[in-house]
C-alpha cells in the first residue's frame, strides 16, 4: 500500500497549506480500507477537515470490521455508507471544538473497502476510484461529481453530502485499487465522461506491483507527482493512493 | 524514479475554458483619450494573460462594442490567438443590445464547449462604459438577473468618467465600480490576473471584483 499526499505548485504561490489528506489500513481478516479527501480552497480548514473525514471513515470501518465481515453485497454497501455518515460526525466535531461553522471544513471523500472478491466504493466530490484486475482491465468504479461548472463540486459538508454519495459495488477479485484527487482527473481520465486512461493506470499498477519497500515506494510516487510533466500540467494538490492485492 | 512511473502516458483533455466576453462602450463620448486608454487596457491584458502558460490556454476573450450598433469585433479567442484590436468612438449607447449579444455569444460558446466535450468555468462579461443608455435595458436587465441567479454568467459593470452610475447599479446584480480617471491599464492588469485566478480556480472558490487599484470608493 502507498499513498502519497502532495502540496500543489499554485497552493505554494499563495501559501495554503497542503489540502489533500488520505489514510489507509488493512485488517486482520486482510480487508483493505483506503479514504482520501480534498479539502476545499476556499474553507479555511479545509486541511483538518480532510484530514478528520479519512481518520474518521478509517476508524470507524476498522472497528466495524473487527466485529465480522460483511456476508453480501448489501452489507457492503450499507458499511460504505455507514462510513461516511461517521467521517461527517468527525469533522462535524472538529468544527464545533473550534466553534466554527462546519463548511469551513469542507472537503471531499473518496472511501473504498477491497477484499479478493469484492470492492464496495463510495465518493462525494470529484476525483475518482481506479481498479485493475488481473486480466490488465482497468475500470472507473466512481466518476468526479460536479456540476456545470469543472470547479463546482459536492463536500461532505454539505446539507444534502449523505444523500449524494456515489456508491459503487464490483464483484470480483480487485487487484489494484487507486484513490485519486481532482489534482490528478485530468491527466488520468478522459473528461468529462471520466473513463480511465490505462496508459496512466497500468504502469502504475506495475510500479506498485513490483515495489516491496513501502518507504522507497512512496518517495518514487512524490518524485512522480513532483516531476515537471506532472507540475507543468496542474498546480493543484495531488493525492494519489495506489494499492495491489498480494497473493 | 522507477521505471514503471516513467512509463505513466497523461492524457490530453481539451483544456478547460473560461470565456471573458469584453462588452465595451465605443460611443461618442469615448473619442479621442478615453478610446486611446482603452485600446492600450486592452493591448495590456493581453500581454499580461500571454505570460501565464495555463491561463493563455484556458482563457477566451471576445470582444462586443456598441455604439449606435452594436459589434462582435472578436468572437471568442484564447489568448495565444488574440490580436488587440484598435478601437473608435462615435455615435451612441446601444448598451441594452449589447450586453444580450454579450449573452447570446456565451449561450452559444457553451453550447459548442458541451458538444465537444470541453469543460468550463462560469463565463464573464466585463462591461465597460462612460455613458447611459440610449436604448431599452430593461431585457437585458431581466437576463442579467436571471443569469446570475442560475450562476450562468458573472456580469461585472465598470463606469468610467460621467457614467450613469445609478443605471448601471440597476442594471448589475453585482455592485458596479467606477474607474478612477482613465486608469484603463491598472484595470485590466487586474482584469488579467482576474482571469487567471479564475481559469484556475478549485472548487467552491468564490469569483468577484475584490481588492483593486482602480476603482474609487
Amino acid at each position: 500500500m502507498i499513498g502519497a499526499s502532495i502540496q500543489g505548485s499554485g497552493h505554494e504561490r499563495l501559501a495554503v497549506p497542503c489540502q489533500d489528506a488520505h489514510s489507509w489500513a488493512i485488517t486482520e481478516q486482510g480487508v483493505l480500507l483506503a479514504a482520501i479527501a480534498d479539502g476545499a480552497g476556499s474553507a479555511q480548514y479545509a486541511e483538518k477537515g480532510a484530514a478528520r473525514a479519512v481518520e474518521g471513515a478509517v476508524h470507524y470501518l476498522r472497528d466495524r470490521l473487527d466485529s465480522g465481515t460483511p456476508t453480501d453485497s448489501e452489507g457492503y454497501s450499507q458499511l460504505v455508507s455507514e462510513a461516511f455518515r461517521h467521517a461527517r460526525l468527525a469533522v462535524e466535531q472538529e468544527a464545533s471544538n473550534h466553534e466554527s461553522p462546519v463548511r469551513d471544513f469542507a472537503s471531499t471523500l473518496l472511501i473504498a473497502v477491497a477484499t479478493d472478491k469484492i470492492a464496495a466504493v463510495g465518493q462525494i466530490g470529484d476525483g475518482a476510484i481506479v481498479i485493475g484486475d488481473d486480466e490488465d482491465n482497468v475500470m472507473a468504479l466512481t466518476r468526479p461529481e460536479h456540476g456545470e461548472y469543472i470547479n463546482e463540486t459536492v463536500f461532505l459538508t454539505g446539507p444534502q453530502a449523505l444523500s449524494q454519495i456515489q456508491t459503487n459495488i464490483w464483484i470480483g477479485k480487485p487487484r489494484y485499487v487507486s484513490l485519486f484527487s481532482d489534482g490528478l482527473q485530468m491527466l488520468a481520465l478522459k473528461m468529462p465522461e471520466g473513463t480511465p486512461h490505462p496508459p496512466f493506470f497500468r504502469p502504475l499498477f506495475r510500479f506498485i506491483a513490483e515495489t516491496s519497500d513501502t518507504l522507497s515506494g512512496r518517495e518514487d510516487l512524490s518524485s512522480f507527482l513532483f516531476s515537471p510533466r506532472i507540475r507543468s500540467r496542474t498546480d493543484d494538490d495531488l493525492t494519489l493512493l495506489v494499492c495491489a492485492h498480494v497473493d | 524514479m522507477s521505471k514503471a512511473l516513467e512509463d505513466i502516458g497523461l492524457i490530453e483533455n481539451p483544456e478547460q475554458r473560461c470565456a471573458c466576453v469584453l462588452l465595451l462602450d465605443t460611443s461618442g463620448s469615448m473619442s479621442e483619450a478615453p478610446i486611446a486608454a482603452l485600446n492600450e487596457g486592452l493591448r495590456v491584458l493581453h500581454d499580461t494573460l500571454s505570460t501565464d502558460s495555463v491561463a493563455s490556454r484556458r482563457v477566451e476573450v471576445a470582444i462586443v462594442t456598441f455604439d449606435s450598433a452594436v459589434k462582435v469585433v472578436q468572437n471568442f479567442t484564447t489568448v495565444d490567438q488574440f490580436q488587440p484590436p484598435t478601437l473608435g468612438a462615435s455615435g451612441n449607447t446601444s448598451m441594452g443590445a449589447g450586453i444580450e449579444k454579450a449573452l447570446d455569444l456565451i449561450t452559444e460558446r457553451k453550447r459548442a464547449y458541451v458538444a465537444h466535450g470541453i469543460t468550463y468555468f462560469r463565463p464573464w462579461i466585463f462591461m465597460i462604459t462612460d455613458g447611459a443608455p440610449t436604448d431599452s435595458t430593461e431585457t437585458a436587465r431581466l437576463r442579467i438577473k436571471d443569469e446570475e441567479a442560475r450562476k450562468g454568467v458573472a456580469f461585472f459593470a465598470v463606469g468610467v468618467d460621467s457614467a450613469d452610475m445609478a443605471k448601471l447599479q440597476e442594471i448589475s446584480v453585482r455592485e458596479p465600480k467606477k474607474l478612477r480617471g482613465l486608469e484603463f491599464k491598472e484595470l485590466f492588469v487586474w482584469l488579467s490576473r482576474s482571469m487567471q485566478r479564475a481559469s484556475q480556480a478549485q472548487p467552491d472558490d468564490q469569483i468577484g471584483l475584490q481588492a483593486t487599484g482602480w476603482s474609487t470608493v
